[in-house]
């Protein structure tokens, strides 16, 4: 396989802040330069992603995670560039405010997945997050843009205070979604509870579904089918207790 | 040179560097994509009059449309650079926008130069418009009382030909009509090329200029009007009694090359004597079409 590869060398022990693992520029980083990028692990402080894990191949843009990458948080954060695949699970805050490029988790991701850092006002302003699995609680808190994908189900608060942008969930999405949202859409094709602050509009196709559900069946073979690109969705306007100008579409038939 | 009898004449078609815009229109049915489509190329048969040329370049099925719906393939061109956004703003919001059903996409992705054009019409949502960026692409989803008019934000623009043209030179006006029936049967459809009057055919060629007006541009082509043979310096044999005109426009010269060698074998029938193609001694459009050249393999 072309491009990066890092594979865990031992399952992490404690939690690993890979925050600066893809910060800036790293798409024309060698794999040696990648290896002193430091990583912040609990009860031991920064140590070199080398240390971590074995890193071979050549920079192309491309970085494949292989191994439990369950304790690894903050992975991609800031992403601006590259195409980034976790084979397995990650952990919390993948994607925190990334802004270009893609992140496809294989697995499951953890809480608040291209959700804003605890010290920024934004979340997500660009790029792709598709996990094939399940993501946590706060996903795509405060987002701005880009795309947030869940193949399983998303936790409470999914796109709490959305800015804009968009959360598709396979699955069921958790209580209160949407809360806050002013321009936010979320995608519903699995269940989800309206809350009281978003109103019913209509009933109809959207024909943007059709292709933004192509593109991640195409590019990610993320479960979108015929029913999902054909299908009639019930349109909530919300949060009206914000802007109002949010949308749930949540798949009917 | 000869093909089933008909003279191919020693002469060229003279054409001009055009700007295009590919515009792919879709719908729930195809009715409604053709609906759209008719709309959106109607009055664009010349630049002289219509600021814009347009025609469908071809039906497109659902594997091949960016939302999996049927559309068509729509070409409009026009002399400048300027006038191209304009003429799409204006085309695009009254006909497709309007249209039941339809979505419309830049059918140019790789063009490097970009129009923006639902960036222009998205303010028909009064500020209820929203966008979504989809692999890189920003599409404008303009609320209507249907639903909603997704459109793309920017469209390509590439540097294309217009005015590729062969006559048929015929002993009947239904033999003319037959034969040029048949080249644009033959053409139908040919990637990259539009025929962008009536039916695809011109029965009223013109020569630049006029000879008691000075401000018009254009006027009747009098040398092929067989009405006129016996007071003008005529270009018709006497055996001829009806000129019908083909204009082609495309992409690229090659692509009207191709669709004039379809459409003058086509037209090679009973009752036609000769063709011709139309000219301006070969010093105002760049792109010259010889005939014989172009029909060297089906001599």
């Amino acid at each position: 396989m072309s491009g990066l590869q890092a594979k865990l060398r031992a399952p992490l022990a404690a939690q690993a802040d890979c925050a600066e693992v893809l910060a800036g520029a790293w798409s024309a980083v060698s794999a040696a330069d990648l290896a002193r990028r430091p990583v912040a692990v609990a009860g031991r402080g920064a140590v070199p992603f080398g240390e971590l894990c074995d890193l071979s191949g050549a920079a192309d843009g491309t970085l494949r995670f292989v191994g439990d990458w369950s304790q690894a948080a903050r992975l991609g954060a800031g992403l601006t560039e590259g195409s980034v695949v976790v084979e397995g699970d990650v952990g919390n805050e993948v994607g925190v405010g990334m802004a270009g490029g893609s992140i496809e988790v294989r697995g499951n991701a953890g809480d608040r997945a291209g959700a804003a850092a605890p010290e920024a006002r934004r979340g997500m302003t660009g790029g792709e997050l598709v996990v094939h699995g399940t993501v946590g609680r706060e996903a795509g808190a405060l987002m701005r843009r880009g795309l947030l994908v869940a193949g399983g189900a998303v936790g409470d608060h999914a796109g709490v205070g959305m800015i804009a942008g968009t959360i598709i969930a396979f699955g069921a999405f958790g209580a209160a979604a949407g809360l806050w949202s002013k321009r936010g859409s979320l995608v519903a094709l699995g269940d989800v509870a309206i809350p009281t602050t978003y109103r019913y509009a209509c009933t109809y196709q959207p024909v943007h579904l059709r292709l933004l559900l192509s593109r991640i069946k195409a590019r990610y073979g993320m479960p979108a089918e015929g029913r999902h690109l054909t299908g009639f969705y019930r349109r909530y306007s919300g949060d009206l207790a914000e802007l109002g100008k949010g949308e749930i579409l949540a798949w009917t038939a | 040179m000869n093909i089933r009898g008909v003279f191919i004449e020693e002469t060229f078609a003279e054409a001009f560097t055009m700007r295009v815009a590919r515009v792919i229109v879709t719908a729930r049915s195809p009715r409604w994509a053709r609906e759209a489509a008719l709309k959106l190329t109607g009055f664009a048969t010349s630049v002289i009059g219509c600021k814009v040329e347009a025609g469908v370049e071809r039906e497109l099925p659902e594997a091949e449309t960016p939302d999996g719906r049927p559309g068509i393939s729509i070409l409009l061109m026009t002399m400048g650079k300027d006038d191209l956004p304009k003429r799409l703003i204006e085309r695009i919001g009254q006909t497709v926008l309007t249209c039941p059903t339809t979505a419309c996409f830049d059918g140019l992705p790789a063009a490097p130069d970009r129009l923006g054009v639902g960036s222009a019409l998205r303010f028909f949502g009064d500020g209820f418009q929203s966008s979504k960026v989809i692999g890189g692409e920003r599409f404008w989803r303009i609320p209507v009382m249907e639903g909603e008019f997704v459109v793309q934000e920017k469209f390509g623009m590439v540097k294309g030909v217009g005015g590729g043209n062969f006559l048929i030179l015929a002993r009947t006006a239904d033999a003319a009509l037959a034969a040029a029936e048949a080249a644009v049967d033959a053409m139908h459809g040919h990637p990259g090329t539009i025929l962008p009057f009536p039916g695809g055919v011109v029965r009223s060629g013109s020569k630049v200029g006029s000879r008691r007006i000075k401000s018009m541009i254009a006027s009747t082509n009098d040398a092929f009007c067989p009405t006129l043979r016996a007071i003008t310096a005529s270009a018709l044999p006497e055996t001829v009694n009806s000129v019908l005109e083909i204009v082609i426009n495309g992409t690229d010269a090659e692509a009207i090359a191709d669709a004039m060698r379809l459409g003058i074998g086509a037209a090679c029938t009973d009752g036609v004597v000769s063709i011709s193609a139309g000219n301006y001694g070969g010093k105002l459009g760049p792109h010259h079409f010889h005939l014989r050249k172009i029909m060297g393999g089906a001599a």
